[in-house]
């Protein structure tokens, strides 16, 4: 077979000087291949190991989720008084229902956004930045033209570039860029899809991702109710409107379900992990005997919850979902939805044949069990349409996706802006160094 | 600034621009079939405004610049919009696609490439290469009758394809002697001194001169 030129000098026998060098471990190098290659062999091997201990686990979780299936009353009331470190869900429609997803309706448009951005760089010209967001609108079932597009947005201003939260006044970071893109994204989400309602559509809104502000734990409270306000209107504005929205998690590594059935191997029948009298700093006071007690419930020499650790509960629903079918719903418990209301967030995992996925919906919509079902059956045929993955979601990436060539021509086409305008153009040492580095 | 189209329809606001000015020009005014995205001054290449709306091989077309040009189209081509990304077969109809992948279609694009055959000026049809190419984003119009028979009215047209090397020039030779036959409305006469001047361009190749008529007249 004839082999184009170029592949001969690829990694191989015929390497090139270049990546001989790059490789080759030499004074100078700047990524030592060789001496990773080492530690990449030894990662691998304790996966290995891990792996065959993992198949244990997983089969006991698979065992304690069909265990509580008939008796999730007790579960639930058991979450409901223990004290536990670990986010619990709420179990709200038992465990013991895997609803398979109905057709989708023949005429419904599926809305999705996303974002991207160029963050502020101080070592640049200027430290505007720049927030990308790609609009989807497809239409099934009516043959009419979608809507595919991008509007980016440039951030240059002193109040821009500045925020002042808590009382500190503070250059814009990734952080605040990363928030202001996910507020954008769901607020033209909200937009778009009212609009599109607006049009006479029939509509579902697709949101990338958690709809849960986890970040926003910890921050300073104005920034935290600046934040939070914002989504909580476009979140009434769609439930005025009956507009459903989900958001859609791709290979979630949460584990409120497995956590639920950690819980139930507790054999204390309150928890407080704080108090767990397993841990050896908790038995001060205990004596002998109850010690030996104690360490007889012992797993692996473990606290007796500990079983499960490290599964997630995608790996379980994939025990326990066939492709098409839905868990049941749960209610999340994280912190900061106590400030979300009625919109309190609900999720769901979806076995959309390709993987297992999370779908997250607001409280209004898991509640209403047309709305609930019209999610179930989108997702997974948007899943299908997609390869895996829901096609409205892939194609709003695609439009709002900053590669680095587009941001080497963004800043390019800045400084050519500011010459031709008289303007000085200064970047700084740093950042000219790192493109001219001399010897 | 904003249209009457624009504010009637709620979602103008999250669409391209460019869409949004394909909207405002989808008026009768606006006949262009498509639109020059590179030019020299043999040929060009132009967006077709539509998917799979170029004109025919062989067609005439009439480029709108400083001075008209005109151009015979000899390739015609649809591919994805964007070079990482290429189609895969679904196993669906167009129709089914339409209903269920309607992103698709935007992901594709229809180009075309006519080479350049002459221009107009006051005169009329001029049978030689324009001083300067066609300016990027003009728009291309399908040629009337009229203008395909003014400007086959001499054999010059035939001689500039087949002095083309990169074109197939006998197929397009064919489709462009069809077409004006047609504009000529099957005039013999003409037929017929197209056909001595054809065989006087061929020199002694009777082969294909014959395999020339034959089809052209199919």
């Amino acid at each position: 077979m004839l082999v184009p030129r170029r592949k001969r000098h690829g990694i191989g026998r015929g390497r090139s000087r270049v990546l001989r060098k790059a490789v080759g471990g030499k004074k100078g190098a700047m990524l030592d291949l060789f001496a990773v290659k080492n530690q990449i062999d030894e990662m691998v091997a304790d996966e290995c190991r891990a792996q065959e201990d993992f198949r244990e686990k997983l089969e006991m979780a698979v065992q304690a989720y069909r265990g509580w299936q008939a008796d999730w009353q007790t579960l639930a009331e058991k979450i409901a008084r223990s004290r536990t470190s670990w986010l619990m869900p709420g179990i709200v429609e038992g465990l013991d229902v895997t609803p398979t997803c109905l057709q989708r309706p023949e005429k419904i448009s599926i809305a999705a956004t996303d974002g991207s951005q160029i963050f502020p760089d101080r070592h640049e010209i200027s430290s505007c930045f720049l927030i990308n967001i790609g609009y989807i609108l497809l239409h099934y079932g009516t043959g009419e033209k979608p809507l595919m597009s991008s509007k980016p947005t440039l951030y240059y201003r002193e109040e821009e570039i500045f925020e002042e939260w808590d009382g500190r006044r503070v250059f814009v970071n990734r952080e605040l860029v990363g928030t202001k893109r996910g507020l954008m994204e769901f607020s033209e989400l909200a937009a778009l899809s009212l609009a599109a309602q607006e049009a006479g559509h029939s509509v579902l809104a697709c949101s990338d991702g958690t709809l849960i502000q986890w970040s926003l734990e910890g921050k300073p409270h104005d920034f935290k109710d600046y934040v939070l306000g914002e989504t909580m209107r476009d979140f009434d504005a769609l439930e005025k409107a009956g507009l459903p929205v989900c958001g859609y998690i791709s290979h979630p590594g949460s584990q409120d379900v497995i956590n639920a059935l950690k819980l139930g191997l507790c054999p204390q029948d309150t928890a407080d992990c704080d108090r767990c009298p397993w841990r050896p700093e908790n038995q001060l006071g205990c004596s002998s005997e109850e010690k030996e007690v104690l360490q007889a419930q012992l797993w692996n020499g473990r606290v007796p919850c500990s079983p499960l650790d490290g599964i997630s509960d995608a790996v379980l629903m994939r025990q326990i979902l066939k492709p098409g079918q839905r868990s049941p719903v749960f209610r999340s418990s994280s912190k900061i939805l106590e400030s979300y209301g009625r919109h309190w967030i609900h999720f769901f995992y979806v076995h959309v044949g390709q993987e297992i996925g999370r779908v997250e919906v607001p409280e209004w919509v898991a509640q209403d069990e047309s709305m609930l079902e019209l999610v179930h059956a989108c997702i997974c045929d948007q899943a299908e349409k997609g390869q895996g993955y829901p096609v409205a979601l892939s194609e709003a990436h695609e439009r709002a996706v900053v590669r680095s060539a587009d941001r080497e021509s963004f800043y390019r086409f800045l400084r050519d802006t500011y010459v031709k305008n008289d303007m000085r153009a200064h970047i700084s040492t740093k950042s000219f160094k790192k493109r001219h580095v001399g010897i | 600034m904003s249209t009457i189209g624009e504010s009637s329809n709620p979602l103008s606001r999250f669409m391209s621009d460019e869409s949004n000015a394909i909207n405002a020009s989808s008026g009768p005014e606006r006949s262009h079939v498509g639109e020059v995205v590179e030019s020299s001054t043999t040929e060009l290449v132009a967006e077709a405004r539509q998917l799979h709306g170029a004109p025919s091989f062989g067609q005439f077309v009439r480029v709108d610049s400083e001075v008209p040009i005109v151009g015979i189209v000899f390739n015609v081509f649809t591919h994805s919009i964007e070079p990482n990304r290429r189609p895969t077969a679904y196993g669906k109809t167009e129709d089914e696609l339409r209903l269920e992948q309607p992103q698709i279609f935007e992901l594709l694009r229809t180009e075309f490439q006519a080479l350049v055959i002459g221009y107009l000026d006051e005169m009329g049809p001029v049978q030689i290469l324009p001083p300067q190419p066609a300016r990027i984003h003009s728009f291309v119009h399908v040629c009337s009758e009229d203008q395909i028979r003014a400007f086959t009215h001499t054999d010059d047209y035939m001689r500039c394809i087949l002095n083309t090397v990169k074109v197939p020039t006998d197929e397009l030779l064919i489709a462009a002697l069809r077409q004006t036959m047609r504009a000529h409305g099957g005039d013999r006469a003409y037929l017929v001194r197209m056909g001595k001047e054809l065989s006087r361009l061929l020199g002694d190749d009777y082969d294909r001169l014959s395999s020339i008529v034959r089809r052209a007249a199919y």
